[in-house]
């Protein structure tokens, strides 16, 4: 791709920007959310058009204006969110827009055939009769690869592939990369994860800010190296937690089930006590339950047994406003979804609990002076970068929004704090300063529950971390007093020989 | 925003289609009825009626029996010039009824007629706004004396009275003694007719059985149908109904070869093998006096019934079906007894 | 009385009383079924319907061979699908609006149509009673299933039809592909408005038999405004069959048994006041609904018009 310039309104996302990959290597693409990383990649796969520049194919200037035409010249994209259908099965997912052997009427049997086949062959251990709504996150991944290579894809973009996996899945992907090339497949990975990137790669291109910042190989680059190229500053990559003195118990959940979204049991006999000036990591792999139990401390679920009580107090029966009144704080997982109201501007959406009281309210009049005054606080102390105060919240990027909710749920000065996933999918700039934010709140004496699938995260940010499988918490233990391996091993289901 | 004005092209073309079919804007009525170049030639301006009915002019029933004799007192004044008639059909929803009325009385007709029941409330509205402005509301008793308008026609179709003819010859012409009434909602005209349609089974034949069932509509044309079929099923050998909602009704006698009795207009068309009689509206009579009461200067306070002593109602018989002496004769004593009051039609 | 109500023969009547009153429910709610499984609900179906059953009626009326009655119905219930298709897909309009739009303009050109082409309200003869050889013999199921016109033998027919095309055909998984993520099946290079736009054609077409099973089969006339509102109850039975093809023939037959047994009840004299025997039908339906909706089987992008992000 040489040259390639791509302007959507008021933003130049890609400047001019040259990038190559050759036969059988693995292509890191880096940069920060809104980089132009992803832009740059939808206009390889033919999703985007692009004003100036050419594409080149061994050779040949070609034109790519549809997905199809991509997929016609092997190269195939893995999209950050899935593009499976979830009602279908995996066969019938990936011969959606295929031309059947049989003319009009579906070919499965032999699609399911080739399905194993592939999955042999790269070890992707995936039913080809499974639903895909019954399939766990790193499944649905390879579904999508087995969807690409039953393509043919000889060239292959994975947009941030392991943003939403577990260490040990990202593991078994990296295998599959692996085996991948040795057939001469090359492969694009677009990530921010610095050192998957380095694992991972053969040579690594830099994006900020839609401009090129270099290709490099990544022998020999250090993380510190390439997070310098990809914020244009020094990042601190190490926490420092200092030890904070542990009030009462603030959060208490005994003996608590519940149900999940497909009616199942998915909480059972879930006990835990997170004290004050605490942070409690969740880990686990996900659909293990920690988004019910995120969900039953926020009042957003109900327990079919056990209780949960705030600072003493028995919440069980209150719904979520009530237990907002009473300090309690949630990052919730689903920002889009359930963080924030996408049409609302920035400032509604920060004051989206607390609008009907002072002093966001008088009566039942909004107090808009003070609304404004209160949102530009946040905005500048949280460091949310938008346009202003009255821009539609969905208009701004996954990191800006979670800097939004996250400065909505601490400027409340919570005593109790749920927050599921804060970091996924933001860029490490604001990772950075989301987790230091989350050790701030931490020695102010907030008993913080965290839940999040980045191991490294979990161990970075927990003074105690609880494991979690099939719905039931496997152990709880000290950071200082476990490793990588035996949580992981955990998350299994698997309890190590000590 | 070119998106939005193909959209917006789109929804006027429909409802400018829907208008024409349905004229509920009264503006376009009198321009298709009654050509401008031809008014400034008569000395008299015409006498002009518009009329807002509940379904179709072509509905074979209810609506079409009023315009039809709107047509023909148009015919006998001399057509266009002299009588105009604008109207508005299938006003199902009263408020889009409330909001013609109101429009055509504004516009300035002589005689604004509320063709049916459920419009009372929003034309007495309208014709205290418009005292100069003539109103007619059917079915119908009050006139609006009680409330001090004095410009409100009311009329109404002694219904039972036909009702009670027909069940007559239905009962001598019945070999299984099991007669069908498909009704569409148990009240107003329809419940009229059907009460004095048993009446007289009753009164000629007490061991007959009359089974009456109701769509709940005046429209549902399919389950009128199936109500036919159901009570071809159940052994009725003569069928009746009322409302619009017959037509279907009257398919499916013809396919059985189920005699059919009709009310409201003619319906021996669609059934010219199984049509016996009808009773048909006379609205002629009605109409016409309203006119010459209008043009003398009396704008309402007269309530009109249409009784079969006054001719306003009409036992039509099929020519094409042999209806026996004896039960024309017996049909011809039970008229008799109407109109002198021997009989009575209800309950 | 009561009693009366479940003797055989009674059984009977309302058995196939029910089996041809589905027959229009049928047809246009599995043309529904294909429109809604691609993420477009189009509440045209009754001006589609009643377009459908002029055509049908008018070329009849002229002498026209019934098929070729049927095929004009279908023509003109396809362009209706079409005119739908250009509105809600390419032109993106809210689905909702788009489809009272359609309805209302069926309903009024149909209208206008009558009234200059016929005039009055007349007759043809439609499709006659056609005893199937040997299945209509058959003690009890011959005359419930077996002894009707070829339309209603069709409506059944396109049951598994409907269901062989949606399951077991290329096209059927690029429909169900697009009515729950259009994104996945454009990312694939399936055309998602030209999916939308055939189903809505196929929708039309359907709509338009329906119409015709009307005019030209049940009743053999054609009103304004004959179908009463009968599309919007199609609309709701692919609703009732959570948008699958046996779902919606359940959900027909239950409304059409149901108004079979009402009819039946005021038939026999059995003193139910005959505004709460009316309304069973629809009672029942709303009952079974709230009890058996499963969120699952709807599209999941249903009324919303798919424009590709950039």
């Amino acid at each position: 791709m040489r040259g390639i310039v791509k302007r959507f309104p008021g933003v130049l996302a890609c400047d001019a920007v040259d990038f190559d990959i050759r036969r059988g290597e693995v292509h890191a693409l880096l940069g920060e959310n809104g980089a132009g990383k992803s832009t740059l990649m939808k206009i390889l796969y033919g999703l985007y058009s692009h004003e100036e520049g050419t594409i080149l194919l061994n050779g040949e200037p070609v034109s790519i204006r549809t997905p199809t035409d991509a997929i016609e010249l092997g190269i195939g994209m893995i999209h950050q969110h899935f593009m499976l259908v979830d009602t279908l099965t995996v066969t019938e997912n990936v011969a959606l827009g295929l031309p059947s052997s049989r003319g009009p009427l579906l070919d499965l049997d032999r699609v399911a055939a080739r399905i194993r086949e592939l999955s042999e062959t790269y070890r992707l251990d995936v039913n080809p009769d499974a639903l895909v709504w019954t399939l766990a996150v790193g499944e649905r991944q390879r579904v999508e690869i087995i969807k690409a290579l039953y393509r043919g894809a000889a060239l292959l973009i994975l947009d941030e592939p392991t943003a939403v996996l577990t260490p040990q899945e990202v593991d078994d992907l990296f295998h599959i990369l692996r085996r991948m090339t040795q057939d001469g497949h090359s492969l694009i990975f677009i990530s921010h994860k610095l050192h998957e990137v380095l694992n991972i790669s053969d040579r690594i291109t830099v994006l900020r800010e839609g401009k090129l910042m270099g290709t490099v190989p990544a022998q020999g680059m250090s993380r510190a190296d390439l997070a310098r190229m990809m914020v244009g500053r020094d990042v601190l990559l190490e926490r420092n937690r200092s030890p904070v003195a542990q009030g009462s118990a603030r959060l208490v959940l005994e003996n608590v089930s519940a149900l999940g979204v497909t009616g199942h049991e998915s909480l059972r006999g879930v006990s835990l006590q997170i004290h004050a000036g605490e942070i409690l990591g969740v880990a686990g792999v996900s659909g293990n339950g920690q988004r019910e139990l995120a969900e039953v401390i926020a009042g957003l679920r109900a327990v079919t047994s056990g209780w949960v009580e705030m600072d003493g107090l028995d919440v069980t029966g209150q719904a979520a406003g009530e237990r907002t009144q009473t300090g309690f704080a949630y990052i919730p997982e689903e920002r889009m979804h359930d963080g924030v109201v996408r049409e609302f501007s920035v400032s509604e959406n920060l004051i989206l609990q607390d609008h009907t009281r002072p002093p966001y309210s008088k009566g039942i009049f909004l107090d808009f002076a003070h609304i404004a005054q209160h949102s530009q606080e946040l905005v500048r102390n949280f460091r949310v970068k938008t346009p202003g105060i009255e821009t539609p919240t969905k208009s701004l990027s996954g990191g800006n929004i979670q800097k939004l909710i996250l400065a909505r749920e601490l400027a409340r000065l919570p005593k109790v704090l749920v927050a599921a996933q804060p970091t996924r999918g933001v860029d490490i700039g604001a990772m950075e300063y989301i987790h230091q934010r989350l050790l701030d709140q931490r020695e102010t004496g907030t008993a913080t529950l965290l839940i999040s699938e980045d191991l490294d995260e979990v161990l970075a940010l927990s003074d105690r971390i609880a494991v979690m499988y099939e719905g039931r918490v496997m152990d709880i233990v000290k950071r200082e007093e476990t490793s990588a391996e035996e949580l992981g091993l955990l998350m299994a289901g698997v309890y190590p020989e000590r | 925003m070119y998106r939005r004005l193909i959209l917006m092209a789109t929804f006027v073309l429909a409802l400018a289609l829907a208008a024409c079919a349905a004229p509920a804007a009264p503006a376009a009525a009198p321009a298709a009825d009654a050509p401008a170049a031809e008014a400034p030639a008569e000395t008299s301006d015409p006498f002009r009626i518009a009329i807002v009915m509940p379904s179709s002019t072509t509905d074979l029933a209810w609506s079409q029996a009023m315009y039809d004799a709107l047509k023909s007192v148009q015919a006998e004044m001399g057509g266009e010039a002299s009588l105009e008639i604008a109207y508005s059909e299938n006003m199902f929803q009263v408020t889009d009824a409330a909001a013609a009325i109101r429009d055509y009385a504004a516009e300035g007709f002589d005689l604004v007629i509320a063709h049916g029941t459920q419009y009372g409330n929003s034309m007495f509205e309208v014709a205290t706004d418009f005292p100069e402005t003539s109103f007619a509301w059917g079915t119908a008793v009050d006139t609006g004396t009680e409330q001090g308008l004095e410009n409100i026609f009311a009329y109404e179709a002694a219904a039972d009275e036909g009702g009670y003819v027909n069940g007559v010859i239905a009962a001598l012409l019945s070999e299984a003694n099991v007669i069908g009434v498909v009704g569409p909602v148990e009240a107003g005209d329809a419940k009229l007719y059907i009460d004095g349609f048993k009446k007289g089974v009753m009164d000629t034949k007490p061991d007959a059985v009359v089974n009456v069932s109701f769509t709940g509509n005046f429209g549902d044309t399919a389950l009128a149908a199936e109500a036919a079929n159901v009570h071809i099923q159940a052994g009725a050998d003569i069928l009746t109904g009322s409302a619009q909602q017959v037509v279907g009704a009257v398919g499916v006698a013809k396919e059985n070869g189920v005699k059919w009795l009709g009310t409201q207009s003619d319906q021996t068309s669609l059934g010219p093998d199984v049509v016996v009689a009808n009773q048909v509206y006379e609205w002629t009579g009605t109409v016409k006096d309203m006119i010459a009461k209008i043009q003398a200067g009396e704008l309402g306070g007269t309530a009109y019934n249409l009784t079969l002593a006054n001719g306003g109602l009409v036992i039509a018989y099929n020519s094409a079906v042999a209806v026996p002496d004896d039960v024309k004769a017996a049909a011809d004593a039970a008229i008799a007894g109407i109109e002198d009051g021997s009989i009575t039609t209800m309950e | 009385m009561l009693n009366e109500l479940f003797t055989l023969a009674t059984l009977i009547g309302i058995l196939h009383s029910g089996v041809r009153l589905a027959t229009p429910y049928l047809f246009a709610a599995l043309g529904e079924t294909f429109a809604q499984r691609s993420g477009v609900l189009n509440l045209g179906v009754d001006g589609m319907m009643l377009m459908g059953a002029f055509t049908a009626f008018y070329v009849a009326f002229n002498g026209g061979n019934l098929w070729l009655a049927v095929a004009a119905a279908i023509g003109v219930g396809c362009l209706m699908g079409l005119l739908m298709g250009v509105v809600s897909v390419t032109m993106q309009a809210e689905q909702g609006i788009s489809g009272i739009g359609l309805y209302l303009f069926g309903l009024g050109l149909s209208s206008l149509l009558f009234k200059t082409l016929i005039g009055s309200v007349e007759s043809v003869s439609g499709f006659p009673k056609l005893a199937l050889p040997l299945l209509s013999d058959l003690p009890i199921i011959g005359y419930i299933f077996f002894d009707h016109n070829v339309l209603v033998y069709l409506a059944y027919l396109m049951v598994p039809v409907t269901a062989f095309v949606l399951n077991r055909t290329t096209f059927g998984l690029s429909i169900r592909a697009v009515g729950h993520n259009p994104e996945a099946a454009d990312s694939l290079g399936v055309s998602v408005n030209r999916v939308r736009y055939v189903t809505l054609i196929i929708g039309g077409g359907l709509a338009g038999v329906a119409g015709a099973s009307l005019s030209i089969g049940l009743l053999n006339v054609f009103q304004e405004n004959m179908t009463n509102g009968l599309g919007f109850i199609a609309v709701a039975l692919v609703y009732f069959g959570s948008w699958r093809a046996v779902g919606v023939l359940g959900g027909a037959l239950l409304f059409s048994l149901v108004n079979a047994l009402q009819l039946w009840v005021q038939v026999l004299g059995i003193p139910i006041p005959s505004d709460i025997a009316v309304m069973l039908p629809y009672v029942l339906t709303i009952v079974v609904l709230t009890l058996t909706v499963r969120q699952i089987q709807q599209p999941a992008a249903l009324t919303k018009p798919y424009e590709r992000g950039e």
